[in-house]
């Protein structure tokens, strides 16, 4: 059963890839507007090398925003939990730093952090930390008193209610925002090499697109798309096998 | 935490628990007195919404009382919370935490009191074909029926162990076979560890068997109304309901909280 839905979902994949070049080369259209699916594969294969290296360069910017962000997300809204006071006073400049579309500072980034892997990481990171917040926050204070009440009639420390009850009552909070995180993570740093690098999938695609070239603008779309999957079904994947109460709650 | 004979593991006098502020002010409990001797096994009966559970929590450590009115805990005088950790307590709910399988879900408040996780598996292990869930040890609560849910629970209750246990309703959701058998294996328990026990139900025969007194609580305000000794020999045979006495306390029972009932029906229809 399960193979033959893989063999379905495999099938369908490769109709659209055939309708694509169908349609590229049928309509008779000048290929540089859409050019077939085969002239972006060839142009992958004979570009592999600087693709890869651009895949792996974004894929670390990614990644270390991505750590950082969730990282600082997670203590943000713990604190924020054990403290009301802190809420108050910290959460409505979280929310205000928000409502600054990303590109409007971005030069300002790289001003400040200089055009290399450190300031993507920082938008990235800028991207990422705020949902984490929220929802470690929403998660750690949706744990219902009578469970608390149930610890604390053990002689639970603040510390074990904590570690016991409160983080794993949160967790399918938290992964559902790292799921959203790690997809932003990537916009960030792609836009972020908008602003000046020389090596990265965001900064080829402003290449292509002055270049006019169209199979290599499709071909770096592709590699955003497999990198964007990949992180999503990692994350996906961990939510699956280490965290799946959540519709226990 | 040994009791001297004769000495009550708690006694509760002029305790009153008052909700809400000025605009509305709800007399949930009012000066009750409540002493439960050592080793004794008292049910608590009374209509719903009568301060059974506000009561328990007061006797938990979970809910401070109004000032006025005195807790004292294996002879000592006490504040509320001083009680946290001392008494053994069992919700309505079962409570299991869905990410954990069955038996770490049983050494939940032995892991608390930081034994170590293998020696508290291994003595949690040991309990659970008494309580009818060997072979569960690792599946996880959403697997399981809400009477095996209960019975893990109850384990859990159990394992840690107190001199005083505090249970609500805990065989309520059980089916009527289930719930005679986790009467006698109470029972059995009890009389074998000695522990003292406070049991809400709204069963008046479950109360009847059970307890050497059951005390019935009035509608709100909860005050105590009757506290009538249960002068049945133990162990009881199931036929024990039969029996003329067991009538005789029956009938009282019903009456008192057939009024109560009433009372309270009244006051929320009017």
């Amino acid at each position: 059963m399960a193979g033959r839905v893989l063999a379905l979902q495999v099938g369908t994949i490769a109709a659209c890839l055939v309708l694509w070049e169908a349609l590229a080369r049928g309509l008779g259209g000048p290929t540089a507007v859409m050019p077939p699916v085969s002239a972006v594969l060839l142009d992958v294969a004979a570009n592999h090398q600087v693709l890869l290296r651009g895949v792996l360069r974004t894929l670390t910017e990614t990644v270390l925003g991505f750590a950082a962000g969730a990282a600082f997300g997670f203590l943000a809204g713990a604190a924020f939990a054990e403290s009301r006071l802190l809420e108050r006073l910290l959460l409505p400049l979280l929310v205000v730093s928000q409502t600054v579309p990303v590109i409007a500072f971005g030069a300002l980034v790289v001003i400040w952090f200089g055009n290399g892997i450190l300031s993507k990481m920082v938008i990235a990171f800028y991207l990422t930390f705020f949902p984490v917040t929220v929802n470690t926050l929403r998660g750690l204070l949706s744990v219902d008193r009578q469970r608390i009440d149930l610890m604390r009639s053990f002689g639970a420390s603040p510390w074990c209610l904590f570690w016991r009850l409160r983080l794993p009552f949160a967790l399918p909070a938290i992964m559902a925002s790292l799921l959203l995180g790690v997809s932003l993570s990537l916009v960030g740093a792609i836009v972020g090499e908008w602003f000046g690098d020389t090596v990265g999938l965001g900064i080829m695609l402003v290449q292509a697109m002055y270049a006019e070239n169209l199979p290599r603008l499709w071909s770096v779309v592709m590699a955003c798309g497999v990198l964007g999957a990949g992180l999503y079904g990692i994350l996906a994947a961990v939510e699956r096998r280490f965290v799946w109460w959540g519709r226990e709650l | 935490m040994s009791v001297p004979a004769g000495e009550p593991i708690i006694e509760l006098a002029g305790i009153s628990k008052t909700f809400g502020d000025r605009d509305g002010r709800v007399v949930a409990v009012d000066k009750v007195g409540l002493r439960i001797g050592r080793g004794e096994f008292v049910t608590l009966v009374g209509p719903s919404g009568c301060g059974k559970s506000t009561l328990f929590n007061i006797a938990a450590g979970l809910a401070d009382p109004d000032p006025g009115g005195e807790i004292r805990f294996a002879g000592t005088r006490r504040a509320g919370r001083d009680l946290l950790g001392k008494v053994s307590f069992m919700p309505q709910r079962d409570l299991l935490l869905p990410w954990r399988r069955v038996i770490d879900n049983a050494i939940l408040a032995l892991e608390v009191e930081g034994m170590r996780r293998a020696d508290a598996r291994r003595k949690a292990g040991a309990m659970l074909p008494e309580f009818g869930l060997a072979g569960f040890e690792r599946h996880y609560p959403h697997q399981l029926s809400g009477g095996m849910r209960q019975r893990v629970a109850l384990i859990r209750t159990f394992l840690f162990e107190r001199d005083l246990m505090l249970l609500d309703e805990p065989f309520g959701a059980l089916d009527a076979l289930t719930r005679t058998m986790m009467q006698r294996w109470l029972l059995d328990v009890w009389q074998r560890h000695r522990r003292s026990i406070l049991f809400i139900t709204h069963d008046i025969e479950e109360a009847i068997f059970l307890g050497d007194r059951v005390v019935v609580m009035t509608a709100r305000p909860g005050r105590i109304k009757l506290d009538v000794p249960v002068a049945l020999p133990r162990p009881r045979p199931a036929h024990v309901a039969t029996s003329a006495e067991f009538l005789r306390i029956k009938t009282k029972l019903l009456d008192a909280i057939e009024e109560e009932s009433m009372k309270s029906f009244m006051a929320a229809g009017a």
